[in-house]
């Protein structure tokens, strides 16, 4: 076996409630503009918790359409498609215009790997309403292929014909960010040549909706502006956003060959499982994630930048993800700086690892981190060298990237912009 | 409900699950099912949207001597008037 490749970004895809592409996102998250407002896809006035980052249906449908793609009439899949799509394009590795047909024939050596905590959402509910409504008649032939919890990553690999392997990762909010950290594997080791990483996630319907109410861990302020506030002193819970994001990665020396214009690098990867409690975070199992993704890559804490925090804005969270940046970090004056996107995007699930990862890239090769919307009085339980409620330009090379998720998994990454990979 | 109406129905329903970009296209009697990108998976959701339409219980083994639009047109019509 040779030596570990370095792991490169050379294309990245977002369809979020920001916009769906990387422009529209980008001027939205250096500007603070959030995509949360009040929840559309049904009635929202008989739930405790009315906001949500909702995706442009309009747009949605626009973008397939683009493509001479039918709606799979799964939300979540045809999100991650045109997401796919977006960051095939971005790798050179599709025509710039509309065709599905690779770039470069090595079709067998891309693989597909994707996060999600929900899979093909739209699909389960539907099922499942038809079925109770109207016993097994209501229920389709495709039932299976089309509830199946791969079938969001399966219709990624056949839409563009990509023969690598292709599977689903779900660990609840971990999900994309392990799906990041097993691709990251993948290149390093030489197992593929590519990898298409994706995560997507669509949660805004009602029954899968109804089921977040009831766990009573969702902001219920009125204004949905103000709703979502990560580390702040008077938050009250996270806000849903869906959405997906994919990205590219190949090896340094192989995107370097080919003329690749590289984004990032991914220089280390960790995880662990609280092994606690199947809701309550762990500060001792996100420090062990933390430490591990810091050893992956050679780095010591002081080298970190910024960190592009889980922050969900749930009281247990992000006093918990504090304590575990404390012990990792030192007090604040030791600290990197520290953002969280969840009050610009929405929380998207098992899609937010890769849906954030971008927005740090994107902050990598600024040299700007978007504001903490809704900081007005930061807690002192989060003991934080956090991002006001203005964007920061400063100078930035490496991004720890946290995700935590229900069920106790922690998957931490750790980025270098685009300078460090040369 | 005679067959040119039926036909009509299983126009938008086959252009919907058909896996080709068949347009707005008419669909006639002899068009046989498997040249309007219709695989075995699309018909599967087919019949599913032929059950929700005219009302009627089909199972995927009946289609087997199925073959034309017309052949599925006599099956559609024998059940709807069962």
């Amino acid at each position: 076996m040779g030596s570990p490749k370095r792991v490169v970004v050379t294309g990245m895809g977002l369809v979020t409630p920001l916009g769906l592409d990387l422009a529209s996102v980008q001027s939205k998250l250096f500007a603070g503009q959030t995509g949360i407002g009040p929840i559309s896809a049904f009635d929202r006035t008989q739930y405790r918790s009315q906001n949500g980052g909702e995706v442009s249906s309009e747009a949605l449908a626009a973008a397939l359409d683009s493509q001479k793609w039918r709606p799979t009439t799964d939300r979540a899949t045809d999100m991650l498609l045109v997401a796919a799509a977006q960051a095939l394009r971005q790798a050179s590795l599709l025509p710039p215009e509309t065709e599905t047909h690779l770039v470069d024939a090595s079709q067998d050596e891309i693989a597909v790997l994707v996060g999600s905590g929900l899979g093909a959402s739209q699909h389960v509910t539907e099922s499942w309403e038809t079925y109770y409504s109207q016993g097994k008649r209501g229920l389709r032939h495709t039932t299976i292929p089309r509830c199946m919890m791969n079938s969001v990553s399966s219709h990624v690999s056949i839409s563009f014909g990509l023969k690598g392997p292709n599977y689903v990762i779900s660990s609840a909010c971990a999900s994309s960010t392990i799906a990041l950290g097993q691709g990251f594997r993948m290149i390093r080791n030489a197992d593929v040549r590519r990898v298409l990483v994706g995560g997507t996630d669509a949660m805004f319907i009602e029954p899968l909706y109804a089921g977040w109410d009831k766990l009573g861990v969702m902001s219920r302020h009125s204004d949905p502006a103000q709703a979502c506030r990560p580390f702040d002193l008077n938050r009250d819970g996270f806000v849903l956003g869906e959405g997906s994001g994919a990205l590219v990665l190949e090896s340094l020396a192989d995107a370097s060959s080919r003329g690749a214009t590289i984004y990032a690098e991914l220089l280390g990867y960790g995880e662990s499982s609280d092994a606690s409690h199947i809701t309550r975070p762990s500060a001792v199992g996100q420090a062990a994630a933390m430490a591990a993704a810091l050893r992956s890559a050679s780095l010591q804490p002081k080298d970190i930048d910024f960190i592009n925090a889980h922050g969900t804005a749930t009281k247990a969270n992000d006093s918990c993800e504090s304590e575990a940046i404390c012990q990792i970090f030192g007090p604040p004056k030791k600290q990197p700086w520290v953002v969280a996107a969840k009050s610009l995007f929405g929380h998207s699930l098992g899609a937010s690892g890769v849906v954030e990862t971008i927005a740090a890239i994107i902050s990598l090769g600024h040299g700007r981190l978007h504001p903490n919307l809704n900081l007005e009085h930061p807690d002192p339980l989060c003991n934080l060298n956090l991002v006001g409620q203005e964007s920061l330009d400063i100078p930035l090379k490496t991004c720890m990237k946290n995700s935590f998720g229900f069920g106790g998994g922690n998957a931490v990454l750790i980025l270098g912009g685009p300078d460090t990979a040369v | 409900m005679d067959r040119n109406e039926i036909i009509e129905k299983l126009r938008t329903i086959v252009l919907r699950n058909s896996q080709s970009d068949l347009g707005q296209r008419a669909v006639s009697e002899q068009d046989r099912i498997d040249s309007l990108g219709i695989d075995s998976l699309a018909m599967l959701d087919l019949i599913y949207d032929l059950q929700q339409e005219f009302g009627i219980e089909m199972d995927p083994q009946d289609l087997i001597p199925v073959v034309t639009i017309g052949d599925l047109v006599t099956m559609i019509k024998s059940r709807v008037s069962a």
